[in-house]
This record gives C-alpha cells, sequence and structure tokens, in this order.
C-alpha cells in the first residue's frame, strides 16, 4: 500500500538522516581539533594537572562579572524607569492648564503660564535626554575603549594604587557602566511594555501611583525582564574577556593566553579556556530559550541586543 | 473534472481522512459543510495537492494527479484556491499580487498581464486600489483581491477553504456576491463554508463531513431540511437554529 | 526576541521621519558643543592641542581609522554571508545539515570573541599551507574567525526572518503555481530580508566595534594604534591629559560610525518596509 510504503521509507529516511548527521558533525569538529592539535601537539598532562589554575581564574571572570552586574542593575533600573516614563506633550500641558486658568475665573488664582508644569516638563525631559545620550555612547563605542578610558582615569588619579588593584577596578567600573547602559534599555522595554493602559486601571481599582507601581506593573514587568537579563549577565560574562587589555587581573582570558605564551601549550590553553566559557554560557543560553519559548506570548516582549557587545 | 476516490491522510497518529470519495462535475458549485476538525481544509489541500495523500486517488479531468511524474505545479496552475486567511503577499500591490502568477510562472508579457490585471479587479469591485497595499486593504477587500489573484492563472477549477470566516460581518456580503457571480459565469468550485444562505442558493450539491468521512450528500434543501443521517441532522439544527 | 515597534507606530515615524531626523542631530550637535565646552573650559583640556595632534594624527589617527575601515571591508561582506547561508540552511528539515549548523552557532555564540580573534591569530594559520605563510597572516585568520562569530549571530537574525514570514505566504505561492524556488524567491525573501534589516543594524554595529579585538594581537587599527600612541608619548611626555584627549576622539569616532550604519539601514527598513508585518521571536 502506497501509504504504509510512504511511512516506511520516511521513518528510514529520518533514521538515516539522524546517523548522518552525527556523524557529520562528530566528524567536523574532530577533524578541525585533530589538525589543530598535530600542528601544536595535545599534551594531557598539561591539562590534567593545570585545569585547576583555570578554573580559578574563571572565579575571577565570575567575580567582576557579578560585581559589575549589580552595580550596573542599579543604574539600569534607575536610567530604564526615567527612559520609560512618559511625559505628556507640552502642549497639552498647556492646554489643560489654559482650560483650568479660563475655567476658574470666578475661583483660584493660578498664573497664566504654568511656569512650574513646564520647567518640571523641561527638566525632565533633560533627565531622560542625558540618559537616552549615556545609553547611546555606551552602545556606539567599543567595550575595549570604554575599559582603557576607565583605566586612564583611574591611573591618572591614583597613580599609586597597587598595578592589579587598578586594572580591576577600572575593569569593573567599565563594565558596570557597560551592562547600566544595556540593562536599562531592558527594564525601560519591560516598563513601558506593561505600563500602557495598566495605570488608569489600577487607579481605577483605587490604588495609587506608587501602589499600582508595586502590585499592577512591577510584577509583570519582572517577568518579562528576567529572560533578557539572564542572557545580560552570560553577555557581560563574555564582556569580562576584554579584561584581558588591562593585563593586570588573572581573568579566565587572562589567564588563558598568558598559559599559552608561556607554556607553549596553545590548543590546550585554548580548549581549557573555550571550554570552560562554553561549560557555563551555552547550558544557561539553552535554558532561557526554553523558557522564553515556552512562557512567550505572542506580541508581548522586550527586544534584546545582542549581548556580547564589545 | 474533478473526482477523488478513497482519499486518505494521517498527521502521525491522527487519521483526518479516513476515505473520503468527491466528484465535482465541470461548472458545478459544491459546498463542503461540517464540524471543525472535520478534515474539510486537509482535503482540499489534497485536492491541489499543498497536502500530499497517503492513499487514495486525485483525478483532474480524469488524469490521477497524486502520483510521481506529475508536476505538482502544474495541478495548481489548473485549480486555483481562496484561502481563510486571504494570505496576499504583503509586499505586493494588489495589481502586483495579481499579476506575480501570470508572469513569473507563465511568463506572461507584463504589460499584458497588467491590463488583465486591472480587468480582474474591476470583476471584484476594486478597479481603484489596484495601487494599494494589503495592509491598507479592508477584511473584504483582500479577499476579492485573492480571488482576482487566483483567476489570474486562469484555473479549470476554484477552491475555497472558509473564505469568509475571518472576515467583519459587514465585509461577508462582498466576498459571497463576487463568488456567487463566478459561479452563475459557471466556474467550477468547491466551497468550504459555513455560511449556509450560500449554499442554500448557489451551491448544487452538499456534502456533510465529519471526522474525515463523508457523511451525507445532496441537493441543498434535502441536507437542511431532510437529513438522512443523525450527525447530519444534529449539525444542521446546530447551524441553521 | 520580539520587537515592540508595531506598524502603527512605524507608520507615525514614517511621517515625521525629516523633521524626527533633524532634531536628533540638532540635539546630537548641542550635546556635542557642551561636551567640548565642558571640557575645554571646566576641565582645561585643550583639545585641538596642535603638539598633540601633530604627534598623533598623521600616522596613528589617520591609520589607524584607515585600518578600522578595512577591517570593516572585509568582515561586514563575509559574515553578512555566512550568516545568511547558514541562516537559510538551518531551515532545512534535514538534520545532517542543520545539526553540524547549530553546533557551529552555539559554539561562536558561547565563546567571547577576544579568545576567538587571540586563538585564531595562534592556531589558524596551522590551518593553512606553509607556502601562504606571511606575518599578516594571523591576523587575516583573526579576522576571518571575527567574520565566522558574526555570522552565527547573522544566521540566527536571517533564521528569525524566514521564519516571521506567515506560512500562508508560501501556500498562496505555491498554490499559484510557483515551484518552491520561484515562492522563495519573489515571495519569502523579500518579506524576510525586511524583516530582517532591524536587528542586522544592530548587528553590524557590533562588528565594527569588535574589529577593536584585533588590535590585541596587533592589528594596526584605530583602538590598536592609539593604544601605541598614548602609551607611549603621554607617559613619556607626561602630558596626562592627551590620553583623555585621544580617547574621546577614539570613541567619537566609532560612535560616528556605529551610527552611520544604523541610521543607514534604519533609512533602508523605513524605504522598503511594508506595513502589517511585522518580526516574531525565532
Amino acid at each position: 500500500m502506497a501509504r504504509a510504503r510512504n511511512t516506511q521509507n520516511r521513518r528510514r529516511l529520518l533514521v538515516f538522516d539522524t546517523i548522518a548527521a552525527i556523524v557529520v558533525t562528530i566528524g567536523a569538529v574532530a577533524f578541525l581539533l585533530d589538525t589543530l592539535a598535530i600542528r601544536w601537539g595535545l599534551n594531557e598532562e598539561y591539562i590534567s594537572t593545570s585545569y585547576v589554575d583555570y578554573l580559578k581564574a574563571a572565579q575571577v571572570s565570575l567575580y567582576v562579572t557579578t560585581v559589575s552586574y549589580f552595580f550596573g542593575m542599579g543604574i539600569g533600573f534607575v536610567l530604564g524607569w526615567a527612559r520609560s516614563v512618559r511625559t505628556m506633550p507640552l502642549a497639552k500641558v498647556i492646554e489643560v492648564h489654559r482650560r483650568a486658568f479660563a475655567a476658574a475665573a470666578d475661583g483660584g488664582r493660578p498664573r497664566r503660564w504654568p511656569v512650574g508644569a513646564i520647567l518640571l516638563y523641561g527638566v525632565k525631559y533633560y533627565v531622560k535626554r542625558i540618559a537616552d545620550a549615556y545609553v547611546a555612547i555606551i552602545r556606539g563605542t567599543p567595550l575595549f575603549v570604554q575599559i582603557i578610558f576607565a583605566w586612564s582615569a583611574i591611573i591618572t588619579y591614583y597613580p599609586r594604587m597597587d598595578l592589579t588593584l587598578q586594572g580591576l577596578f577600572a575593569g569593573i567600573l567599565a563594565l558596570t557602566a557597560n551592562t547600566g547602559g544595556y540593562q536599562s534599555e531592558i527594564f525601560r522595554a519591560g516598563i513601558s511594555t506593561v505600563h500602557s493602559g495598566q495605570v488608569e486601571a489600577a487607579r481605577a481599582i483605587g490604588l495609587t501611583r506608587w501602589g499600582a507601581m508595586r502590585n499592577v506593573i512591577l510584577p509583570q514587568a519582572l517577568r518579562l525582564v528576567i529572560p533578557p537579563l539572564t542572557n545580560e549577565y552570560i553577555g557581560l560574562l563574555k564582556a569580562s574577556s576584554l579584561m584581558v587589555v588591562v593585563g593586570a587581573v588573572t581573568e579566565l582570558t587572562t589567564f588563558g593566553r598568558r598559559e599559552a605564551f608561556i607554556s607553549f601549550h596553545v590548543f590546550e590553553a585554548f580548549a581549557l579556556v573555550t571550554g570552560i566559557y562554553l561549560l557555563i554560557t551555552v547550558p544557561v543560553s539553552k535554558v532561557v530559550e526554553r523558557i522564553e519559548r515556552r512562557y512567550r506570548v505572542p506580541g508581548l516582549g522586550v527586544q534584546q541586543d545582542r549581548a556580547a557587545r564589545v | 473534472m474533478i473526482r477523488v476516490e478513497d482519499l486518505q491522510k494521517r498527521f502521525g497518529s491522527l487519521h483526518v481522512l479516513k476515505g473520503v470519495d468527491l466528484e465535482v462535475q465541470k461548472g458545478e458549485v459544491l459546498v463542503v459543510i461540517g464540524p471543525s476538525g472535520s478534515g474539510k481544509s486537509t482535503l482540499l489541500r489534497c485536492i491541489n495537492l499543498l497536502i500530499e495523500p497517503d492513499d487514495g486517488r486525485v483525478l483532474l479531468e480524469g488524469v490521477q494527479v497524486n502520483r510521481p511524474g506529475i508536476k505538482r505545479e502544474w495541478v495548481r496552475e489548473q485549480v486555483g484556491m481562496v484561502f481563510q486567511s486571504f494570505n496576499l503577499f504583503t509586499h505586493l500591490t494588489a495589481l502586483q499580487n495579481v499579476t506575480l502568477g501570470p508572469t513569473r510562472v507563465r511568463g506572461e508579457d507584463p504589460g499584458k498581464a497588467a491590463e488583465r490585471g486591472r480587468a480582474l479587479l474591476a470583476r471584484v469591485g476594486l478597479a481603484d486600489k489596484a495601487d494599494a497595499y494589503p495592509a491598507q486593504l479592508s477584511g473584504g477587500q483582500q479577499q476579492r483581491v485573492a480571488i482576482a489573484r487566483a483567476l489570474a492563472m486562469n484555473p479549470k477549477a476554484m477552491l475555497f477553504d472558509e473564505p469568509t470566516s475571518a472576515l467583519d460581518p459587514e465585509y461577508i456580503r462582498e466576498v459571497l456576491d463576487v463568488m456567487a457571480s463566478l459561479a452563475q459565469d459557471g466556474m467550477t468550485m468547491i466551497v468550504v463554508t459555513h455560511e449556509m444562505g450560500f449554499a442554500s442558493n448557489v451551491a448544487r450539491r452538499i456534502l456533510f463531513m465529519d471526522a474525515g468521512k463523508i457523511i451525507e450528500e445532496g441537493a441543498p434543501e434535502e441536507i437542511f431540511h431532510r437529513p438522512k443521517e443523525e450527525r447530519t441532522r444534529a449539525f444542521v439544527s446546530k447551524i441553521l437554529r | 526576541m520580539v520587537t515592540t515597534v508595531g506598524s502603527a507606530t512605524r507608520r507615525s515615524l514614517d511621517r515625521g521621519v525629516t523633521l524626527r531626523t533633524l532634531l536628533r542631530a540638532a540635539e546630537m550637535a548641542i550635546g556635542a558643543i557642551l561636551f567640548i565646552i565642558i571640557l575645554e573650559v571646566v576641565l582645561r583640556f585643550d583639545i585641538l592641542d596642535s603638539t598633540l595632534w601633530g604627534l598623533y594624527g598623521p600616522y596613528y589617527f589617520v591609520t589607524g581609522v584607515l585600518g578600522t575601515l578595512q577591517y570593516i571591508a572585509i568582515i561586514i561582506p563575509l559574515s553578512v554571508a555566512v550568516g545568511f547561508s547558514v541562516g537559510w540552511a538551518r531551515l532545512s528539515r534535514l538534520r545532517v545539515v542543520t545539526w553540524p549548523l547549530s553546533v557551529y552557532v552555539d559554539f561562536f555564540r558561547g565563546v567571547p570573541p577576544i579568545i576567538i580573534v587571540i586563538f585564531a591569530s595562534l592556531l589558524g594559520p596551522s590551518l593553512v599551507p606553509a607556502r601562504f605563510h606571511s606575518k599578516d597572516l594571523g591576523i587575516l585568520m583573526a579576522a576571518l574567525a571575527l567574520s565566522l562569530h558574526s555570522g552565527a549571530y547573522q544566521s540566527e537574525i536571517f533564521r528569525a526572518g524566514f521564519m516571521s514570514v506567515p506560512t500562508g505566504q508560501l501556500e498562496a505561492a505555491q498554490s499559484l503555481g510557483m515551484t518552491r524556488g520561484q515562492s522563495m524567491q519573489f515571495v519569502v525573501l523579500p518579506q524576510a530580508l525586511r524583516l530582517s534589516v532591524p536587528p542586522l543594524a544592530n548587528e553590524l554595529a557590533v562588528v565594527i566595534k569588535d574589529t577593536s579585538l584585533l588590535a590585541i594581537i596587533g592589528a594596526l587599527d584605530l583602538f590598536g594604534l592609539s593604544n601605541v600612541f598614548t602609551q607611549q608619548a603621554v607617559f613619556g611626555s607626561n602630558q596626562l591629559w592627551w590620553v583623555f584627549v585621544v580617547w574621546t576622539a577614539v570613541a567619537l569616532v566609532y560612535f560616528v560610525m556605529t551610527f552611520s550604519v544604523t541610521e543607514l539601514l534604519n533609512w533602508v527598513d523605513r524605504r522598503y518596509h511594508v506595513k502589517g508585518l511585522e518580526a516574531i521571536s525565532a
């Protein structure tokens, strides 16, 4: 029967396909590793003795990343908030005030121009623009430049600080500023996605502005914001590798590079460094992907920059 | 003109078509009704080979078309299809939507194709919307462009998959009117729909389909007022109220 | 990722385009002028000090900018070609095609680009027969590796673009009698590419910034040469504030480059935008 033959054929093709896929994948990877290993040699003893040192260096990376991440979150949240708050257009503010003024000819005495409101509007607007400028600069310039900039500042103002500490502070400073900029994007999108209409609805059932924020907007925004924030952490971990330009802090990349040059075990160093990064980043990314897919609401989400920025 | 014999289709463990027989003559309008999940859409898509039947035969003018050696594209040129979600090409204007098939598939001269395209758009009442993009058109207008697009290929028959189900009520009439005028001009049509008014007035025969099989077949007034099968009666009473 | 800008917002953006760009340009000009004033007056940095620019400008700055542009010119086309091909290929139903490619993408997305640069320059030449070896081969291999790196990210972008085109479009095209190839060419591809442009703009900006990574292996790009200059000239001559002027200038150049690319692609997006077509996440 045509149907049975058809399904049978399809199943056979699938099995063949899967086997071929495994062969090709493993084969290609093995071939590549082999070619590289031949030239440089593969010293297993080196790997088994020094992997602990690599892990310690990885610890430093994680430490730097985590510190910068949470400081950056503070900055990011504040900036994100500032950039997401919607201001009434200036024209409307004046219009509303005009009507109040005209209607109050018989009652209180508001001034002719809503000076206070305009000033407040101006302040809000410029705070927002400055925040925008900050984020634009962070996103528009390489992290390398940001790190060097921070490092130059620290060296200039604290020339007698211990070299490693200088590097450490410079790195954390730059990474904090950097992740702060990117996280502000995440928070801004999260807050403004939820904001529309929800504040009115919350006030309508009697919540104050703060109450609405706490009980309605923030819980929803939190849910939206967690996957991209997790990705941002991973991205920051990868970005922390750029501290190699400072040289004094022994995070994973600096350590791996140094080892490669000192011991000439280039391939092994590469394998260890790459392996450790992959071990951390890939599982976390996969988990986040799965969570995002499960809880995705079509049309609702936070735009995410590619996490590894330089 | 189109005949389907003992059509079988499974999706994994789901047996969607359990041996469907169908026949429609040239110039005839056949309406297929039935509850959702009964396999109506799958049936239509097997006829123009968008879906590959597992078993059974699909015959177009006596020629079996569901076999290797027949080019699917050739079959689909002969049988046009109109979709529930219109599926207009969003990056092209209405006229471009209509002329894409003739120019790219048939190699028609673009000027002639445009002329014919405008004529077709006029036929469905949208002569003035030739340069509009789908996003600028209402649902009813989009569906009428979709009909013009299918007609541009000069098909021998047309398949309609719930053409008005995605429309706001005020637009249903205009689409059904176009379809009725097509029927009047002698187009062979198989229409899956819930619009009973259309079915009663325009269809020559109605097929009631449920759970992958044709349960009953007959003239509109028989199916609606004197159904023979119990399931038909249950479904019709729900629809007609 | 899901874009939050829907078609309605796009439409209103269309209308205000010229005004908006003008306003933004004006704002940036004012900001720049303010910034310069702060630097000159408050911090007392003499920005246009001719000594500084005399030393830094002709060789380091100019060569650096040219170098960076050169690497950009190599990496961008290559990465787009790789990204598009891989993105397309990953749509295949054949696992023998998709699995190796997924490994490729996951690898390059999980490893920091600087590692890729460093080790490509060290290990890369081993993959090339000896007669092609030159002192710049390491840098070339690193540039190629960066192309593969960005290509991995771009493949995700293009793949998302393809998958965002509603399947009904393909059905409709086929129902008109188009072959798979024709449907791809005239219906799916035009829409998929339009959808891919905004995230692509972002990614290309990242590529521009990533070229600075090549400096660590000695490439003569803007970052590398500026680094060399500041370390030599500044710590020698004790004019510490030169450092800040140089790095500000460097930051400005990169900013202009990334801004130009994103604005250019945004213009392309506005020009060819299809109303009613929105991107969905991959």
